[in-house]
């Protein structure tokens, strides 16, 4: 725990036979950080800790620990430096944990002298910093997941490394304990200086622990960068195949990432036309677009996150360019849409001169034949930034007799039997 | 804080364990076609009494009972430590087909009748077995400068399975000295003199010493291979010298005795059960354990059906077998 260590790959290659595992991986990590290499399974994670650990050689390229090149230290030198906590351990022939922990110390131990006062007095404070002291007299198989991974962990401090590789370490543990043990880890980084590199499946976990990401995909470093920077949809799709959307933690304010199903729970014959935007539309939109109806957008602004996850869907939207008023364009790209659509949701937004346009579509003749339902009537007022102008057409439009005024909840049950009919 | 208890307790078993063995030790003297009491064992050995049974002890017990003692000595040390090497309850020197080179070697040369190394020649040629077959089941498991410990295992069973098939088809070719060689491969110790102790000792003791010297490595095993690499104990080194030293022990042993089964899972089970997994004691402990253990059996099997004796191998086995089923069925309740 005394020994700070950046470490450095150059051109790491590495084939299991025929098969290219890692091609040309660079970097460098700075010592005291605490790094997550994420990416699908079979990108190469848990090969790359193997060669930064040395159970694997590779067969191109150097690894340096300091200023010190792996290849040319001891099996006993590398472990004083570096130790690896894996997912988990079994142990066939039960130990006490005290035991466990102490063999932790055995690079240093001389095998004529057997273990020190001090030996026992650094395996004792690994124990204390992991919260295991209290059950060292514990047999391991007793202990649960938890408990396990932190005897592993302390095992793995008893070696006194400057780094500490993680190979999915908390992919056994439920939500405390995995938080338990990352927090563990981060303390140390901080505390102590170690240099922490883990392999991570949680990517919210990672965005939320992390200094540095390191992502990678079929065996190269797609991205790399601090998490807010690496973690967001157009990585993520690329690297996982996989859409997300990102918003904030509300607390930490650290990226956080909701994975999007595509697979609609049911597929349905009735297509809705949204007028939303500033957010308003995001819930409806995921739950309509998982309901499998067909659903259409606009107007929206370039940018806007009700735009931002029509585009993830692939939705048909009427955009415009932010900050513009809505040209005649978009607005009749917006009036195709709703004639496509059989019926029209007005979600709660606000209104200013630059898109009252989309109230006024609501008046168009054409329109005259789709249900239009109002969600959240209340409050209009607070919302129009208009001088009254919105209001006016707001109070004609309720007047028609096409308008139906509801909730949210209500919507989806009219949405459903419109559904019905209409098969 | 944990060397002091530790040492203590440690201190304490171990003179049980040695005051258990020594009390074996008279039992097993004293025991046979004639009985011998204590009091004149005593006089006969520490005085140098020449009493009526002295010859009888001298020259036919104590070698004899010393010998099971070493011999059960070396089985079960090499069976702690395979069950550490291999991390499964259930393996011995048979599993990997050590038994049964070392008692091809010995049939060898029983048949042949070649006498190049005078009355060792049967130990040398056992030993030879035990050492070739270690290599070749090693050699067919190795891929890619690792040995899996999964198909160490399995080459280990299908060559002790195969050289076995051998030993009976020599049997069968040599029906004039079958005898000779059902006496061996049940394993007996009836022939033993202080040069065949003096022989198997001189390859077990200093054998069962070095095995003790890398248990802390091997209890490091114990945490899975990858895991003990982290740790910076060299896997396969440890492995290829634990399984050398495993096979000298082994060929030593039946070059003496011949085949005696379920020792070398019977000893470290009873002492993990008392006194946990550590190898620091599982090994020496079931050193002792066994010796006695065999001695025991041996004594036994020059009693029960007199003037007849049953072989040590078959006596093991007969109180071994129900033995193991117990612990088989015990670990699966375990396990549920």
């Amino acid at each position: 725990m005394k020994m700070d260590y950046k470490i450095r790959a150059e051109e790491l290659g590495f084939n299991y036979g025929n098969k290219e595992v890692l091609k040309d991986i660079n970097f460098k990590i700075k010592a005291g950080s605490f790094i997550s290499i994420i990416g699908p399974n079979g990108s190469g994670k848990s090969t790359f800790l193997k060669i930064l650990s040395r159970y694997l050689k590779p067969q191109k390229g150097i690894v340096v620990l300091g200023e010190e090149n792996l290849k040319e230290l001891s099996k006993k030198e590398i472990s004083r430096r570096l130790s690896v906590v894996p997912q988990n351990i079994l142990l066939e022939f039960d130990f006490r944990v005290k035991d466990i922990v102490l063999m932790g110390r055995h690079p240093y131990i001389n095998r004529l002298k057997g273990e020190t006062a001090e030996d026992i007095k650094i395996a004792e404070r690994a124990m204390k910093y992991t919260n295991t002291l209290e059950f060292s007299h514990r047999l391991y198989n007793e202990l649960s997941g938890g408990e396990k991974q932190r005897v592993i962990l302390a095992q793995a401090l008893a070696q006194e490394p400057g780094i500490l590789l993680l190979d999915e370490p908390i992919s056994h543990l439920d939500l405390q304990h995995q938080v338990e043990i990352l927090d563990l880890i981060k303390k140390m980084t901080i505390e102590e200086g170690l240099t922490a590199v883990a392999v991570l499946h949680d990517l919210n976990m990672a965005s939320a622990y992390s200094d540095y990401i390191i992502m990678l995909k079929d065996g190269k470093v797609c991205y790399e960068g601090e998490p807010e920077k690496v973690l967001n949809s157009t990585n993520i799709a690329y690297v996982f195949n996989t859409d997300v959307t990102i918003s904030k933690n509300p607390v930490t304010g650290k990226t956080y990432l909701y994975p999007i199903s595509t697979v609609p729970k049911k597929i349905r014959n009735v297509k809705v036309h949204l007028i939303c935007g500033g957010g308003s539309g995001l819930e409806l939109i995921q739950e309509l677009v998982g309901n499998g109806f067909g659903v259409s957008t606009g107007v929206l602004n370039i940018g806007d996150s009700d735009w931002a996850i029509s585009r993830q869907y692939e939705l048909d939207i009427a955009e415009e360019t932010p900050f513009l008023s809505i040209t005649q364009k978009a607005y009749e790209k917006n009036l195709e849409l709703a004639i496509r659509a059989h019926c029209i949701i007005l979600l709660p937004i606000y209104f200013s001169k630059a898109n009252i346009k989309n109230l006024e579509l609501l008046m168009e003749n054409s329109l005259k034949d789709k249900t239009i339902y109002i969600l959240d009537d209340s409050n209009f007022q607070r919302r129009d930034f208009t001088g009254g102008e919105a209001q006016s057409i707001y109070n004609k439009i309720k007047t028609q007799p096409n308008v139906v005024l509801l909730e949210e909840d209500e919507l989806k049950i009219a949405l459903i039997k419109a559904d019905e009919k209409n098969v | 804080m944990y060397k002091s208890t530790g040492y203590i307790k440690n201190i304490l078993s171990l003179s049980i364990l040695i005051m258990f063995l020594i009390i074996c030790l008279f039992v097993a003297v004293g025991i046979g076609a004639v009985d011998i009491h204590r009091k004149e064992i005593m006089s006969i050995i520490f005085l140098g009494e020449n009493t009526d049974n002295r010859v009888i002890l001298m020259d036919i017990r104590l070698p004899r009972v010393m010998i099971s003692a070493v011999l059960g000595a070396g089985l079960s040390a090499v069976g702690g430590v395979m069950q550490g090497v291999f991390k499964n309850p259930l393996v011995d020197s048979y599993t990997l087909g050590m038994s049964s080179g070392a008692a091809l070697g010995a049939v060898l040369s029983i048949v042949s009748g070649i006498g190049i190394f005078g009355y060792a020649t049967t130990g040398v040629f056992a030993f030879l077995g035990a050492v070739a077959t270690l290599f070749f089941v090693y050699f067919l498991s190795k891929t890619k400068n690792r040995v899996s410990i999964n198909s160490l295992l399995l080459s280990g069973v299908a060559v002790s399975y195969f050289l076995s098939s051998i030993i009976s088809f020599m049997m069968m070719l040599n029906r004039n000295k079958i005898e000779q060689i059902v006496f061996w491969t049940m394993g007996s110790l009836s022939s033993a003199t202080w040069q065949k102790l003096i022989f198997s000792s001189s390859f077990i003791l200093p054998g069962i010493l070095v095995l003790c010297f890398f248990s802390r490595e091997l209890n490091i095993m114990s945490l899975g291979e990858e895991s003990a690499h982290y740790i910076g104990v060299d896997v396969e080194k440890l492995k290829y010298i634990l399984l050398v030293i495993c096979s000298l022990i082994v060929g030593a042993v039946v070059s003496t005795g011949g085949t005696i089964g379920f020792l070398g899972l019977v000893a470290p089970h009873i002492v993990r059960i008392i006194w946990g997994s550590d190898n620091r004691k599982l090994i020496p402990y079931s050193a002792i354990m066994g010796g006695a253990i065999l001695m025991l059996s041996d004594a036994l099997g020059r009693v029960l059906i007199q003037p007849a004796e049953i072989p040590v191998g078959v006596m093991t086995s007969i109180m071994g077998g129900p033995f193991f089923i117990f612990l088989l069925k015990k670990q699966k309740t375990k396990g549920a």
